[in-house]
């Protein structure tokens, strides 16, 4: 009977387990597996192969640990009349005349240059009337491993081997990793992160960015929840209405309206204009006033959440206490400073720790409005992300680079909620309440 | 400090509560406001305090018209019927509050809340939080926030409401301590008729918003105005008979029963319609005229029993007596009626003598 219980438990349990492992364990898992590879719009996420290219003979070059006639002879190239390369051509649909007359005259033959080979096919009876043709030809019998594609790395070791070079074995292994085009695990992500100025100045960029909006929506909240609540109930409801509309709004819409009111031809320059203000791009024109606009954006969507939260604790305060407050003599002021404000404790930091979570991964108002810019003044840390790894102007998303920004985001997140946990006493706050009323 | 109300009249929203209440609170009275909920008892002494603004009329604190005057500056204590301690702060915190608004130096605030403590005998429980005191501890609490600052009138509402049976006894002698220590005026607002008459001075009887009759516990029970708070004071209530006024006496309806008229009670015309109200201590006691009846319920209370007496005419009568064995339920008994001590009113309910 206990047995049947616990399996019938376990089975009403399976579908929320399902889901949290889906949509909410499997993400963070494999940001953390893609943070340690380099995976990018140049490797794909799939597999590689290897390539070696003249730029990356080049690259070696330049690392120096190379015998320079090495490379020399990696980069040379060879043509040799092979049987495998006239099954090839001939599968292609080559002339069987043409090829019948390869083999007879130039198998086994080899060339050091170009030239010289497609001077010796000039020669072939039946060969291709046209110049571009006889040229493509002559690819069929290149023995250079430059710019061929090995679809496996024993394939191309044992290109690398035929071509008769002398490599070392690090030699060897070096310029295998440097031709395979595939992703690999590194490390390099973070130790990049780390040393590039750029992140530390998203990286202030973000804090500053969370602590102006935490502090607006937290204090604006706070004043809108406490004026709505000393106002007759018919007027607080029409303004807490008005202040929902950008929570309520969407995104786009709204940002659309603030650039309307911004913008160099927009509400505040045009009626400015009037007492003779030059027109001016708030959103963009200067770093403080992108940053105010930042804010205030983000500011004005968040607030009402506090309200509605704190609103709601505030009319669950007994009324008894706040009518005792009055007749104890405590004027409006004392009476939210010493009675209404210590019992917003829990909800002040409920808000707190939510909004503070939510703005570290926020980025879509700033993406919709400034775009990180001027500059890179107003770009935060998810911004960035979303940048490197989903959108950017060259093309090039490194998903790996990305996800490494990203699991430093989702570190650093599970280390506030931590920290708020014990700087809070949770366990207190949410404790049963102490005093029935 | 007096207090008087003056055609003092509340409406909430258009709904009429109070319409021109007139009463006095003499300087140092202990005053109840009893009365069935939704009477406007609260509503009045709520009024008091100015936790609701009053629309009409005045109230006056001494010869000072207070009916424009905030609750902050009116310097009442107020007792809620749930403390309504603040939950955060503790007892000290909680009693110093009224003395730290004023901005009273930290000294002296002190030195008033220990004063007050000692006086309410919770002196040694300052340092805790509400939460860490039983419900008599959290009532004296809420005594002392109120009487700190030394408030002009002492407003009680309801403050026995939330306590057991026990402490409720307790706590009745130890507010009236209180109360007469300090001199404070006081009102009280309760339904429970005995605590309003162990309690007060005086007793102002409200039903519907209106004020029925002030007077001296003891002269309310004894003479009520009406049948309303004649049936309101007394535990066990008091039981009614329908008579009509038949050559002089009492004939009670649909019954052969006559019954004399007190003897202070004037001439009364034949066939006046009559309510008598006959409190269970004068049924089958004192010597009296026997009436007949079975009795229909007993209810034991230690020392004495409660009969209910079912008459012949289906009208029943309360009789309160020392334990007896020969009266079981269903038993026929002839118990004498003390006519002398008969209530009557008229058919409006209003006192005849």
């Amino acid at each position: 009977m206990r047995q049947r219980i616990g399996l019938l438990g376990l089975g009403f349990m399976t579908p929320a387990l399902v889901m949290v492992l889906v949509f909410f364990l499997i993400p963070v898992v494999m940001t953390a597996v893609f943070g340690f590879t380099n995976m990018g719009t140049a490797t794909g996420i799939s597999g590689g192969e290897y390539l070696l290219t003249p730029k990356i003979v080049k690259q070696l070059e330049i690392r120096g640990e190379f015998d320079k006639q090495s490379l020399t002879a990696l980069s040379s190239n060879r043509y040799q009349v092979t049987e495998a390369g006239l099954a090839k051509a001939a599968s292609d649909g080559l002339k069987s005349a043409y090829i019948q007359g390869l083999r007879d005259s130039l198998l086994g033959r080899e060339y050091s240059s170009k030239r010289d080979f497609e001077r010796a096919l000039k020669k072939i009876k039946d060969r291709p009337r046209k110049v571009r043709a006889l040229k493509k030809s002559a690819e069929y019998f290149s023995q250079s491993i430059l710019n061929r594609r090995y679809l496996t790395d024993h394939e191309f070791k044992t290109a690398l081997a035929a071509t008769g070079v002398q490599l070392s074995a690090t030699e060897f292994d070096q310029v295998l990793s440097a031709s395979y085009t595939g992703w690999i695990w590194t490390t390099d992500n973070f130790t990049n992160m780390f040393s590039k100025p750029d992140t530390w100045v998203v990286a202030f960029n973000t804090l500053v960015y969370v602590l102006l909006v935490l502090a607006f929506n937290i204090g604006f909240g706070l004043f809108l929840a406490l004026t709505t609540f000393y106002l007759p109930s018919g007027q607080s409801a029409f303004f807490r209405a008005v202040w929902l509309l950008p929570r309520i709004s969407p995104p786009v819409l709204y940002v659309l309206l603030w650039k309307w009111l911004t913008w160099d031809t927009g509400f505040i320059s045009t009626v400015l204009g009037w007492f003779g203000v030059p027109a001016f791009n708030y959103m963009l024109g200067s770093v403080g006033s992108a940053w105010a606009v930042v804010v205030l954006i983000n500011g004005f969507v968040g607030a009402s959440l506090g309200m509605i939260l704190f609103s709601s604790a505030i009319q669950a305060i007994p009324k008894s206490i706040l009518y005792a407050s009055e007749v104890d003599g405590a004027n409006r002021w004392q009476q939210v400073r010493y009675i209404i404000l210590p019992q917003l404790r829990w909800p002040i930091l409920f808000t707190t720790s939510y909004t503070t979570l939510s703005l570290l991964t926020s980025f879509e108002y700033i993406l919709l409005s400034t775009e990180g810019g001027p500059g890179n003044t107003t770009n935060v840390w998810a911004l960035e992300a979303y940048f490197t790894a989903l959108n950017n102007y060259a093309g090039n998303l490194k998903y790996g680079y990305g996800a490494a920004m990203a699991l430093v985001l989702v570190t650093l997140g599970v280390l506030v909620s931590l920290l708020y946990l014990r700087l809070f006493k949770f366990d207190e706050l949410v404790a049963r309440p102490k005093i029935e009323n | 400090m007096r207090i008087l109300l003056d055609n003092f009249t509340k409406k909430f929203d258009d709904v009429m509560v109070i319409n021109n209440m007139n009463l006095e609170v003499r300087d140092g009275e202990m005053m109840a406001l009893l009365g069935p909920s939704g009477c406007g008892k609260s509503t009045t002494l709520f009024s008091i305090c100015e936790i609701y603004q009053c629309n009409g009329g005045r109230i006056l604190f001494g010869d000072r018209d207070v009916s424009n005057v905030t609750s902050q500056h009116r310097n009442v204590g107020v007792v809620f019927q749930n403390y309504a301690l603040y939950p955060h702060m503790s007892i000290f915190d909680n009693i110093a509050f009224p003395l730290m608004v004023k901005k009273m130096p930290a000294e002296q605030i002190k030195k008033e809340v220990h004063k007050i403590a000692e006086l309410v005998h919770i002196g040694d429980l300052l340092e805790r939080k509400p939460s860490q005191l039983s419900g008599g501890q959290q009532q004296r609490v809420a005594l002392s926030r109120a009487l700190v600052r030394k408030p002009d009138v002492l407003l009680l509402d309801e403050p026995l409401a939330n306590l057991d049976a026990k402490l409720r006894l307790e706590m009745r002698s130890e507010i009236r301590r209180i109360q007469q220590e300090t001199g404070i005026t006081a009102v009280l607002v309760t339904h429970d008729q005995v605590e309003a008459m162990s309690m007060c001075d005086r007793i102002a009887l409200m039903d519907h918003g209106k004020i029925l009759q002030v007077t001296t516990p003891n002269d309310m029970y004894h003479n009520p105005q009406t049948d309303f708070v004649a049936g309101f004071l007394g535990n066990p209530p008091i039981a009614f008979l329908d008579g009509v006024i038949t050559n002089g006496q009492i004939q009670l309806k649909d019954s052969a029963i006559q019954l004399p008229l007190p003897s202070r009670v004037p001439v009364q015309p034949d066939g006046k319609i009559v309510r008598l109200g006959v409190r269970p201590e004068y049924f089958g006691n004192q010597a009296g005229i026997e009436l007949q009846g079975q009795v229909s319920f007993v209810e034991t209370q230690g020392r004495e029993n409660l009969y209910d007496i079912r008459l012949g005419n289906g009208a029943v009568l309360r009789s309160i007596q020392p334990v007896r064995a020969d009266a079981g339920l269903g038993d026929s008994v002839s118990w004498p009626l003390d006519t002398e001590q008969i209530l009557i009113f008229d058919d409006q309910g209003q006192r005849v003598a």
